[in-house]
């Protein structure tokens, strides 16, 4: 059944990204961060692991951060144009604004007015965490925007 | 860009949630396109062209 006989027959072409599809990714991004704290954990605690295991240890959150990665591009190539688009402006909103937050920390550090949270300006943790925050805010915006 | 979707999606007694079935996009999609807030794409504006048996110039307007 081509397109324009399935749109005259009224069934439904739905290409939305279903609950299944997005319960797969947000578990995907759990099992990242939790394994991500684990490693930082383990890490932190067992320094006297060579340097080969402590850099595999370090490097396992890449595994189940791919597989995150998979699936948020397979929800992305679900969702339709309107909703693309507001996940574009929001993943922009969230790159910029963690760059911009980040050089302004590095610039404070250089010049000596240390921020007692963040001595060595924002490390993986605290950027992903802004990332995820900025990036709500710009769903939040143009969801807002486009309603 | 005004368009005509709210008049010819009342004609034919649809709701939002019913067009962007037909459609295939999100019932915001429409709303936004009706409200005038978003442009569609242009296969998706060749879809409602289809959908309404409407040349799309007619539907959309610059």
């Amino acid at each position: 059944m081509n397109e324009s006989t399935r749109q005259e027959s009224g069934e439904s072409m739905d290409c939305r990204p279903t609950l299944r599809e997005q319960f797969k990714f947000n578990i995907w991004l759990a099992v990242t961060t939790a394994t991500y704290l684990v490693t930082l954990f383990l890490v932190q605690h067992f320094k006297e692991w060579s340097p080969l295991v402590q850099v595999s240890v370090t490097l396992l959150p890449v595994l189940p951060g791919l597989m995150y990665l998979g699936k948020g591009l397979r929800l992305l190539r679900q969702m339709d144009e309107l909703q693309r688009r507001i996940q574009l402006e929001a993943w922009f909103f969230a790159a910029i604004g963690t760059v911009i937050v980040s050089a302004v920390i590095n610039v404070f550090n250089a010049h000596g007015l240390v921020w007692e949270t963040f001595p060595h300006g924002l490390e993986i943790g605290g950027t992903y965490l802004l990332m995820f925050f900025l990036w709500t805010l710009g769903v939040a915006f143009s969801t807002r925007r486009y309603q | 860009m005004k368009n005509k979707l709210r008049e010819l999606r009342a004609a034919r007694e649809w709701s939002q949630s019913d067009l962007a079935e037909k459609l295939g996009v999100s019932r915001q999609t429409i709303n936004a396109i009706e409200t005038e807030k978003y442009d569609p794409s242009l296969p998706l504006a060749f879809k409602i062209g289809r959908l309404f048996k409407q040349p799309i110039e007619t539907i959309f307007e610059v």
